[in-house]
C-alpha cells in the first residue's frame, strides 16, 4: 500500500509542485495550506509522515508540531523551511528531519525515503 | 526650611577653587549629547585653563591597535595668545557650550601647524625598549620628564616636535586596555611642573580614559545592532528568494521529463515566469528601500500628487465593493517634500488600506492643514485593523503579516517621511479600521508659493 504524506505549505504553487513530485515518487499525498487544516486532517485520518513549512500565516509550523505531539500521534515530521536558523529553536528538534528548501527536491525525497521507505 | 539649587551650577562662589569650577564643567559635560572629541577637548581645556593652574599646552595621542598615534594639540602658540585665551576662560559664568565653541575654533584655525606635525607622530606600543612617550602607555604610568634633551629614554623626534624640555605624560586607560595618552607642558610660561599639577592631571586622565572607553563601547553597540539588523534582513530576504527558487527549480525539472504533456508544459512555464517576476519585484523593492535619499525638499502640489496616487490605487480596487474618496482642503496647496518618494509612500499606505478592507469597505484619502506650519495627509480605512501583536513593530523593516510581504512597505513610508522632516501617527482598532496620518511641513498661508 502507498504511504500517505501530509504536506503543509502556504504557498499554493509550491503545494502543487510537492504534490505532483511526491505522487510521482510513489506516495499518496494530501497537501494543505495552513496548520489548522493540517490538524483537522491528522485527526480524521492516519498519515505515515508530515512535511511542514514553519513560517505560515496564522499558526506557524512549530506550533503545529507542538499540537501534533499533544495529540500523541507518533508520526515522523520533516521540517521544510527556507530558514537555516530555526534549527536553533529547540522545538524543531522534536521533528525527525530538517530540510532547507532548495531548487532541487532530491534531499527532501531522500529524507522521506529514509524515514518511511 | 529648605533651599533648592540647580544641579548644573553656572556661577560659583568666591571661595570655590578654580579646580572645583573646572571639575564641575567636566562633570556637566557628561550630561551633554555625547561627542568624544568635544568631551576630550573639555578635559584638555581644564588641564590648560590658566597661568595659575595646570599646564600651558596639552597634546592627545590615541591608540589604534598596537600603535600610539598623535591626534592634536590644544594650547596657545605664544604668550600673547595665551593671555587672551586665559582671559576668556576666566570670565565668570563661562560653561560647557562656550568652552566647546572656543575649542572648536582653535582646532580649525589655519595657524595650527603644530597639530600637523603631531599627527605625523606614531609609536609602536609594548616594545621591550619603549621610548617616551610610548613608554607611558605601555607601562600605564604617569611619567614626568625634566631636561628632556639630555634624557636618553625620550624619543628625539618627539622633543623636537614639541620644543619643550619638561613635560608630563599621562596614560589614558580603561580596566583592560590602554586607550591613549595626554602630554602636558608649560612651554609658554616655562614654569616648573608641580606635584599639585600632577594630581590634577591624574584625575583628568582618568576622566579622559573613561570618555574614550564609553565612546568605544557605544560604537561597538551600534555596530552590533547593525550586524543584528543585517542578519535579520538576510534571513528575511533568504526566505523571500527561496520559495520562488524552489518553484522555478522544481517546475523546470518537470519540463525536462520527456513524458510531460503540452498543457502541463505551458502551466509550468507560466509558473516559472511569474516566479521570476516575483524575484524581480523583490529586488526592486529592496533597492528602492535602500536608496531613499531625499536631498532637497520642494514645494509639491498636493492635488497633483494625490491624483496620480489615487489613480493607480483605483485600478487595483476595480471590481471590488470598495469606496475610495479623496478630499483636499481648499486652503492647502503645497507641502514640502520629495514628490517621487512621498507619492510612493502614500501609495504604500493606500495599498495596505486596500489589503485591510478586503472585498468591501471604505477608504478615505484626505489632505488638510493642521496649523500654519503643518499639513496632514490622512488615509482612513474600515478594514480589519492592525493586530495587537504587531502594533509596535509595523514600522520595523522585514516584519510582515502578509504571506508574500517583504515587510518593507511601512518601513519605507517611515524612512521617507523622516527624511522629509515629517512624522507619522497611527490609530487602529481591530475589526474597525486604521487611520494613518502623515505630517509634512507646508508653507504659511500668507506666503505665495512658486507658480
Amino acid at each position: 500500500m502507498k504511504k500517505r504524506l501530509l504536506i503543509v505549505e502556504d504557498e499554493r504553487n509550491l503545494c502543487l509542485l510537492y504534490r505532483e513530485e511526491l505522487t510521482k515518487a510513489g506516495y499518496k499525498v494530501t497537501a494543505v495550506a495552513d496548520a489548522d487544516t493540517a490538524l483537522e486532517q491528522i485527526k480524521k485520518q492516519d498519515f505515515d509522515l508530515i512535511v511542514t513549512d514553519i513560517r505560515m500565516p496564522a499558526k506557524n509550523g512549530i506550533e503545529l508540531i507542538t499540537q501534533i505531539m499533544a495529540l500523541r500521534k507518533d508520526i515522523p515530521i520533516i521540517i521544510n523551511t527556507a530558514y537555516q536558523s530555526y534549527k536553533h529553536d529547540f522545538m524543531t528538534w522534536a521533528a525527525d528531519a530538517y530540510v532547507v528548501k532548495s531548487a532541487s527536491l532530491d534531499e527532501l525525497k531522500s529524507k522521506i525515503k529514509e524515514l518511511i521507505g | 526650611m529648605i533651599e533648592r539649587y540647580n544641579l548644573f551650577l553656572h556661577e560659583f562662589s568666591q571661595e570655590a577653587s578654580k579646580e572645583l569650577q573646572l571639575f564641575s564643567i567636566i562633570a556637566q559635560s557628561f550630561f551633554q549629547p555625547f561627542s568624544l572629541l568635544d568631551n576630550l577637548l573639555v578635559i584638555m581645556t581644564a588641564l590648560t585653563a590658566g597661568p595659575g593652574l595646570g599646564f600651558n599646552r596639552a597634546m592627545l595621542f590615541l591608540t589604534e591597535g598596537d600603535s600610539l598615534k598623535g591626534e592634536f594639540w590644544l594650547g596657545p602658540t605664544s604668550a600673547a595668545e595665551a593671555e587672551s585665551i586665559w582671559r576668556v576662560l576666566s570670565t565668570p559664568g563661562i560653561g560647557y557650550p562656550e568652552i566647546i565653541e572656543h575649542n572648536r575654533s582653535l582646532l580649525t584655525s589655519e595657524t595650527d601647524t603644530l597639530t600637523k606635525r603631531v599627527k605625523k607622530l606614531s609609536y609602536l606600543l609594548y616594545r621591550e625598549q619603549s621610548l617616551i612617550p610610548a613608554l607611558t602607555a605601555s607601562a600605564r604610568q604617569m611619567i614626568l620628564v625634566r631636561d628632556a634633551r639630555n634624557e636618553p629614554g625620550v624619543d628625539r623626534r618627539f622633543v623636537e616636535t614639541i620644543g619643550a624640555d619638561e613635560f608630563l605624560c599621562i596614560p589614558l586607560v580603561s580596566q583592560k586596555e590602554v586607550l591613549g595618552e595626554i602630554i602636558l607642558d608649560n612651554a609658554i610660561t616655562k614654569l616648573p611642573i608641580r606635584i599639585r599639577d600632577l594630581e590634577l592631571a591624574s584625575i583628568c586622565g582618568l576622566f579622559a580614559g573613561n570618555y574614550i572607553y564609553t565612546a568605544k563601547l557605544q560604537k561597538r553597540i551600534v555596530d552590533m545592532k547593525k550586524v543584528a539588523a543585517m542578519g535579520e534582513m538576510a534571513m528575511f530576504v533568504t526566505h523571500q528568494l527561496r520559495n520562488p527558487l524552489v518553484m522555478i527549480g522544481g517546475f523546470a525539472d518537470q519540463l525536462l521529463d520527456p513524458q510531460i504533456g503540452e498543457k502541463k508544459k505551458k502551466r509550468n512555464i507560466q509558473i516559472i515566469r511569474s516566479e521570476i517576476r516575483r524575484l524581480e519585484k523583490i529586488l526592486l523593492r529592496l533597492s528602492q528601500f535602500f536608496r531613499i535619499d531625499v536631498r532637497e525638499k520642494v514645494a509639491v502640489d498636493v492635488q497633483d500628487m494625490l491624483n496620480l496616487v489615487q489613480e493607480s490605487v483605483r485600478a487595483r480596487i476595480a471590481g471590488r465593493r470598495i469606496t475610495l474618496d479623496m478630499e483636499i482642503e481648499a486652503g492647502l496647496r503645497v507641502i514640502l517634500c520629495d514628490p517621487t518618494h512621498v507619492g510612493e509612500a502614500i501609495r504604500n499606505v493606500l495599498d495596505n488600506a486596500v489589503d485591510a478592507v478586503g472585498d468591501e469597505g471604505r477608504i478615505d484619502l484626505r489632505a488638510y492643514r493642521e496649523n500654519a506650519e503643518w499639513a496632514v495627509i490622512a488615509v482612513e480605512d474600515t478594514g480589519k485593523g492592525i493586530p495587537g501583536a504587531v502594533k509596535d513593530k509595523i514600522f520595523d523593516s522585514f516584519v510582515s503579516t502578509k504571506e508574500r510581504g517583504m515587510g518593507l512597505g511601512l518601513a519605507y513610508v517611515k524612512r521617507v517621511v523622516d527624511a522629509c522632516g515629517g512624522r507619522i501617527e497611527v490609530k487602529s482598532a481591530e475589526g474597525k479600521g486604521t487611520t494613518f496620518k502623515l505630517y509634512f511641513q507646508t508653507q504659511p498661508r500668507e506666503r505665495r508659493t512658486r507658480p
